[in-house]
C-alpha cells in the first residue's frame, strides 16, 4: 500500500469510527429499571398468596334495573364551571334534536369508565400478574398490573384513554387504581350529559367476586378536581356470561360513511 | 316520503336496544318510518350491521335511505343470517329515522318478499344469568 492509499484508509476509518467515539463519550441519560414483564414466565412464577378470586370469564353490564345502567351518574357530583359548560352546552343540543361532540361515535375511545359498561361483554383473563381485559367494544385493552410494580413515572407516561391501572389484594378485594388518562376526547358520561374527563382523573375500583361468582361488583371512587368536586361514588354490577364470545370489532373507515346518524347535520362537534 | 313518515309516526313506548357505538340521541324514537324498497348493501359487520335501502318517493326518484342495525351477534339470536337479504331483495323496512329529516333510520323490523319478519335482539337488556 503506498502512502497515499494509506493516509486514504486512515482517514475513511476515522469518519466511520468519529460517531462511534463521540457516543461513547457523551454523558448517558439514565433510564428506568427494566420491569419484568407481566408474561414473563419469572415474573408470573414468582412466590405471591393465592388470589381471592379468578375474574377469568366475559362480563356484561347488569341492567336489570334500568337499560341507563351504563351511566354513573345519578347521582352526580358537583360539576366545576369548566364541565359544568359541556353539560350547558350538550342539554342545550339536546333540546335542539342535536348531538353533543359524539366523540365515542367519532371513533374515540370509550376509555374509562364509559368502556366497562358498554353494551357488549368485556373478556377477562387473570394471571397471577395481571388482568387483561379486552372489551367487545371495539376490542379496547385493558391491562390492570396485581405484579406489585408502581405507577409509571409522570415524565415519562404515555397517557391513554384506559389509563394506567395497577391492583392489589385487600382480603377478598381487589383494589384497582388508575392514572394517566387522556384528557380530550374522553368524557365521563353522555347524551346530553357530557361530562369532560380530564388528565388529573384518578379512579379507584373496588372489585369484588359475588353470587357464587356469577356477578362482579365494582365500587367506583373517581376524582377529577377540574372537572368536579370531591368524590364520585358509583358501584356497578356485571353478569357473568358464558354463552358468548367476544369478536373483533374496529371502528373501521366505512362504517361511520354507512351510518348516517354519525354524519348528520345533528352532530354538533 | 313525507307521507309515509306522517302515516307512520306513532308513540312506540318499547325500549329500544341501546348497542350503538354512537349517542343515540340523532333518532327520534317516537317516530317510525315505514320504507319500501329494494336492497343495495346488506353489510354484515361489527359493530353495526346496516341496510342500504332504495326507496321512490312520491316524485318517482329513487332516495337511498341508510338503516342501521345491531350487531352480528344479537341478528343471529334473532334469527338473522348474512345472506338473509342480498342487493336486489324487495323488502318493507320499518325504522326510527333521523331528526334531521335525512334519509336514515334505526332498524325496528325487516318485512322478506316471502312475508316473514324478522326483529332485533336486544342486547341482555336486563336480568341476572
Amino acid at each position: 500500500m503506498d502512502t497515499r492509499r494509506r493516509t486514504a484508509t486512515a482517514l475513511v476509518a476515522a469518519l466511520a469510527l468519529g460517531p462511534v467515539v463521540a457516543a461513547a463519550q457523551a454523558p448517558q441519560a439514565a433510564a428506568p429499571p427494566a420491569q419484568l414483564s407481566a408474561l414473563a414466565p419469572a415474573n408470573i412464577a414468582k412466590a405471591r398468596p393465592k388470589a381471592p378470586f379468578d375474574l377469568t370469564g366475559n362480563w356484561f353490564i347488569d341492567t336489570s334495573t334500568s337499560a341507563e345502567a351504563w351511566r354513573f351518574g345519578p347521582p352526580y357530583p358537583k360539576l366545576t364551571p369548566a364541565a359544568q359548560v359541556h353539560v350547558d352546552a350538550s342539554q342545550k343540543a339536546t333540546k335542539e334534536g342535536k348531538i353533543y361532540r359524539d366523540d365515542i361515535g367519532q371513533c374515540w375511545p370509550a376509555g374509562l369508565p364509559l368502556i366497562m359498561t358498554r353494551y357488549w361483554p368485556m373478556a377477562m383473563i387473570q394471571i397471577p400478574t395481571a388482568v387483561y381485559m379486552v372489551s367487545g367494544f371495539m376490542n379496547s385493552m385493558r391491562i390492570v398490573y396485581l405484579d406489585g410494580r408502581k405507577h409509571t413515572d409522570p415524565d415519562i407516561v404515555v397517557r391513554t384513554f384506559n389509563g394506567e391501572s395497577i391492583g392489589h389484594w385487600e382480603g377478598d378485594t381487589m383494589v384497582v387504581d388508575t392514572t394517566s388518562f387522556r384528557g380530550d376526547h374522553h368524557w365521563m358520561d353522555q347524551g346530553g350529559l357530557s361530562i369532560p374527563a380530564g388528565e388529573k382523573l384518578h379512579i379507584v375500583e373496588r372489585i369484588r367476586l359475588i353470587s357464587g361468582g356469577k356477578q362482579l361488583e365494582i365500587a367506583y371512587t373517581m376524582t377529577d378536581p377540574d372537572h368536579w368536586a370531591g368524590e364520585w361514588k358509583s358501584t356497578k354490577r356485571f353478569n357473568r356470561v358464558d354463552d358468548e364470545d367476544i369478536q373483533e370489532v374496529s371502528c373501521l373507515p366505512d362504517l361511520n360513511e354507512h351510518l348516517q346518524s354519525t354524519s348528520s347535520k345533528t352532530q354538533v362537534r | 316520503m313525507k307521507k309515509i313518515l306522517a302515516a307512520s309516526a306513532l308513540a312506540l313506548g318499547i325500549v329500544a336496544p341501546a348497542v350503538a357505538h354512537h349517542s343515540p340521541a340523532a333518532f327520534d324514537r317516537t317516530k317510525e318510518v315505514k320504507l319500501v324498497g329494494t336492497v343495495k348493501e346488506f353489510r354484515w359487520q361489527n359493530p353495526h350491521t346496516w341496510i342500504e335501502v332504495l326507496v321512490p318517493n312520491e316524485k318517482g326518484q329513487e332516495v337511498l335511505w341508510g338503516v342501521e342495525l345491531t350487531s352480528p351477534t344479537y341478528l343471529i339470536r334473532a334469527g338473522w343470517k348474512s345472506n338473509t337479504i342480498k342487493a336486489g331483495d324487495k323488502v318493507t323496512v320499518v325504522g326510527n329515522p333521523v331528526r334531521s329529516g335525512e334519509p336514515a333510520a334505526i332498524f325496528v323490523s325487516l318485512t322478506l318478499a316471502d312475508g316473514r319478519v324478522l326483529h332485533e335482539r336486544p342486547a341482555r337488556l336486563g336480568g341476572t344469568p
